[in-house]
């Protein structure tokens, strides 16, 4: 159902650099891929920079969230800052990376260094 | 208001045993998402953008302290300390984990509540008026309905895999609070020409991406035969709803293309086969349903109060608070107080777990012990004595919960929009926040008068745009978040959808278009009418034109700006 | 398949045929789309023999059948699709004493509507039934004690035995 809302697929144009973001099941906290596992930390994320890398990621969250470890896996379009950090291309993964926009004091904008 | 006896416990209890076992299904791998979902989703549990959302049910919008003051605690133990109120009268908490959802569904079975069927393609939390009980134009009470409704509709064995979801509000009041007339099913207490009191009921009405109002299926349904009737609707509907494609699947889509007449057959010839006394509450059971609404002991008072004419003489505030937040009860001496979550600036509804227990104590001393939720997203203290009232007010002023402006341009309802949901096109909870900055001057809302304004941010409607006096509906446009204006809607007994006025406009351009239409209210007004009924009046035409008018203002400046 | 029923898993002693040759070749009993049922009937009178009918089906159609079939399957193409269950009512509602099987992806947690519907099994894909053996429909179906509504199941409602229990404490 969430699959024709998720905005990653909307962003025009070369899909990459990308991330891999999902939600945890038990947490149901956003969480990103890395090198073989999960991150909460949206500048930890594992950044592909093209097509097959961000295939094997897709494979490794299609895994995953068939051994019951997160929901939803998709990848989500970037783009880096000056300092390398991914930073998402649709407003909504952006949201997503940061916590709600009216409680700056939540989500991961309150435990994590700021993407950009 | 209505306290479970040992059948409810036990059934409230086994069933969060029972989503206690389901998680655990999930987790083991019994379970697959697309199966556990709609599982989680019957139990009010959705997966948003940052966290888990559990909504809880608060049935027909009754709580008292003591329910108040656990969901404080719920609020401070598993969430972030704070609760929101939503426009179906529940609250939901917007970060619990699903590992921690067992347990605070056994904390809300210790206080009588539940997330049974909040959500999901199931009869949901039935809704009603805030004022029952209290309205002077009131023919019975719908809470006793309300909840029976509430125990029938729990865990149908029939019922539970429905096309869509469905939603039941029931009133009792001439005026229609409860907004009847877009719900799934409506239900509207009435006396015949015999006297006998039994329903009016509407099906059909809804509002998501195809708005309608509901019609008119049957004008007079004797009381007793009420759940064989809703059993027959319901039946129609579980066989004859679309499964095709979910936009086309709520009974409003069925009622439409199956035409009015049509599907009034198809619930008579089906409700004809029913051997109604088998399924019918038995009176008996009615009747000890509705001796927990009962009114509370009030004391004998006169009509109105010396004390509290005399404080609003003396008290600036506290008059204008008395003013736009009093609502008129039908027991001399007594008053009913809508507590707005609408300060300015806050989140509309958002209510900290703080409040929640300054404002238990408030309930608990001087309203018997009982508050309500309004689809408005604000709070209602049922009964005060109007002599307590200046002391109410110091003490929901202290709980920063004192805002004079219920029913204003700046009681706004908004959905939570893209800072939460998963399916939002567009922020909601900030352009109510703009709104509500740039309105902030007490008089000159008062000067406006009564303006509901209300936000959704995507066409699924949960901030009811369509019934706005003003609506707002946030969509996505060419990767940027863009918002379509309408005026004319209504949720009462005068039900309409909004017309739009134009083009979208950009998210910092909402506050100016406001001011255009408030501008062109101004003008057009003859007397002392409403916003609505200037627009009922007027049609949408000349808001158009002023509208158009601001848009071509900031094409200009904007291309000033850019030369 | 794996069939279901109130005690645990069972044998299933009826055989689906998608034709009605294959059907009119076996002794055994047959499981048969509706729209064989009469040729079947004609054919074949006093055999044992089941009909297989989708949730969306009109219970007009239905109804001719339910005095020779023995069992009657009602398909669920998929287990939020709860057309079936409102079928079951119908089906009963006709009289039907026989066998009333819902078939399809159902999950554990319907395991109880669907008895309370009139179903008197279920019979499951051999995928679910590997993730959801017999046991957890066992246990699913003890989950809920009672239920409100009057005229589901077997068991007096809520409201039913609370009318009881006072009338009992008034006597
Ligand atoms: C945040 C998660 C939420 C999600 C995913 C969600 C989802 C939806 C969807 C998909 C619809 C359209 C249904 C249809 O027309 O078939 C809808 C309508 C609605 N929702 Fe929500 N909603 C959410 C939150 C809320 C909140 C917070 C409220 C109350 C403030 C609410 C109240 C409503 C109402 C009143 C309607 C529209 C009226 C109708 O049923 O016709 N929802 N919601
Ligand atoms: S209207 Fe849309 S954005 Fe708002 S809560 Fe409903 S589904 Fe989410």
């Amino acid at each position: 159902m969430a699959k024709d809302h998720r905005a990653g697929s909307k962003v025009r144009g070369d899909k990459l650099p990308a991330i891999l973001m999902a939600s945890h099941l038990l947490e149901g906290d956003t969480v990103f891929l890395t090198d073989g596992d999960w991150t909460r930390d949206p500048s930890a994320a594992k950044i592909a920079h093209d097509a097959e890398t961000a295939e094997a990621m897709e494979v490794e969250g299609k895994a995953a969230a068939a051994a019951n470890l997160v929901i939803d896996p998709y990848l989500v379009p970037v783009e880096l800052t000056d300092a390398g950090l991914p930073v998402a291309r649709h407003f909504r993964d952006a949201m997503r990376q940061k916590g709600p926009s009216v409680h700056k004091d939540m989500g991961k904008q309150a435990e994590f260094q700021p993407l950009g | 208001m209505y306290r479970y006896d040992e059948f409810d416990e036990r059934f409230v209890r086994e069933r969060v045993a029972q989503f206690r076992g389901q998680v655990e299904r999930r987790v083991d791998g019994s379970l697959s998402e697309d199966e556990f979902k709609p599982l989680r989703l019957k139990n009010g549990l959705y997966l948003q953008l940052h966290a888990y959302m559990l909504r809880i049910a608060v049935p027909y919008g009754t709580l008292n302290s003591r329910q108040l003051r656990q969901l404080a605690r719920i609020a401070e133990t598993y969430d972030k300390g704070y609760g929101h109120f939503t426009t179906r009268q529940n609250l939901q908490f917007n970060w619990p984990k699903l590992k921690d959802v067992p347990d605070i569904l056994d904390l809300l079975a210790d206080v009588e509540m539940h997330c049974i069927q909040t959500s999901g393609n199931c009869i949901r939390n039935v809704t009603s008026d805030q004022f029952a009980g209290v309205a002077k134009d009131e023919v019975e009470d719908p809470r006793p309905t309300a909840e029976l409704l509430r125990q029938w509709s729990s865990l149908h064995p029939e019922f539970v895999w429905l096309p869509r979801k469905f939603k039941i509000a029931v009133t009792g009041a001439e005026h229609d609070r409860a907004a009847i007339k877009v719900h799934d099913i409506g239900l509207k207490l009435k006396r015949n020409a015999a006297g006998d009191v039994g329903y009016e009921v509407i099906v059909g009405g809804g509002l998501g991406r195809t708005p309608m109002i509901g019609k008119v299926i049957r004008e007079f349904l004797p009381k007793d035969e009420l759940l064989a009737y809703l059993e027959a609707v319901m039946r129609v509907y579980n066989s004859d709803g679309r499964r095709d494609n979910k936009y086309k699947a709520r009974v409003k889509i069925l009622v439409h293309e199956t035409g009015e007449d049509e599907f009034r057959a198809l619930v008579e010839a089906e409700y004809a086969k029913l051997d109604g006394p088998t399924i019918n509450a038995p009176a008996d059971e009615v009747e000890r349903i509705a001796a927990y609404f009962a009114p509370p002991a009030y004391d004998a008072l006169p009509e109105t109060s010396e004390t509290l004419a005399k404080a609003r003489a003396d008290d600036a505030e506290l008059d204008r608070f008395v003013a736009q937040n009093g609502f008129a009860h039908k027991v001399p001496g007594y008053i009913a107080l809508t507590v707005a979550l609408k300060e300015i600036g806050a989140v509309p509804g958002d209510m900290s777990a703080a409040q929640m227990r300054a404002f238990a104590d408030i309930a608990e001393r001087y309203s018997f012990d009982e508050f309500r939720v309004t689809h408005s997203q604000n709070l209602v203290l049922p009964h005060v004595k109007q002599d307590d009232v200046p002391a109410v007010y110091a003490a929901l002023k202290a709980a920063g919960l004192a805002s004079a402006n219920a029913g204003l341009i700046t009681d706004i309802i908004a959905c939570p929009g893209l800072d939460y949901c998963a399916l939002a096109t567009a922020k909601s909870i900030p352009i109510a926040q703009s709104i509500a900055h740039a309105f902030a001057d007490p008089a000159r809302q008062r000067a406006i008068g009564p303006l509901p304004i209300k936000i959704s941010g995507c066409i699924n409607a949960c901030g009811h745009h369509h019934v706005g006096a003003i609506g707002i509906l946030g969509l996505e446009k060419g990767g940027r978040e863009n918002y379509q204006i309408t005026v004319g809607g209504d949720a009462s007994e005068h039900a309409a959808l909004g017309e739009r006025l134009g083009p979208g406009i950009d998210a910092e351009d909402v506050p100016g278009a406001i001011e255009a239409i408030v501008d062109t209210y101004l003008a057009e007004k003859e007397g002392e009418e409403s916003f609505i009924e200037t627009v009922r009046r007027t049609g949408a035409e000349p808001f158009k034109a002023g509208f158009a008018t601001f848009i071509e203002s900031r094409a200009a400046t904007a291309s000033e700006a850019a030369e | 398949m794996t069939l279901i029923t109130k005690t645990g898993a069972a044998d299933d002693r009826f055989t689906r045929f998608d034709t009605l040759e294959d059907a009119l070749a076996t002794d055994e009993p047959v499981l048969i789309p509706l729209a064989f049922a009469p040729a079947y009937v004609e054919q074949r009178p006093g055999a044992e023999f089941g009909i297989s009918v989708p949730g969306s089906a009109a219970i007009e159609d239905v109804a001719p059948h339910l005095e020779t079939a023995a069992l009657v399957a009602v398909e669920f193409p998929s287990f939020a699709d709860g057309r079936g269950f409102s079928l079951a009512r119908k089906i009963v509602r006709e009289g039907f004493a026989g066998t009333l099987r819902a078939s399809g992806p159902l999950i554990a947690d319907q395991f109880l509507d669907a008895l309370a519907c009139g179903f008197t099994e279920v019979e499951l894909p051999e995928t679910m039934a590997n993730r959801q053996p017999a046991q957890q429909w066992l246990s699913a179906k003890e989950t809920m004690s009672d239920h409100y509504q009057s005229g589901y199941g077997t068991e007096p409602s809520i409201l039913q035995k609370r009318l009881a229990a006072r009338k009992g404490a008034s006597v």
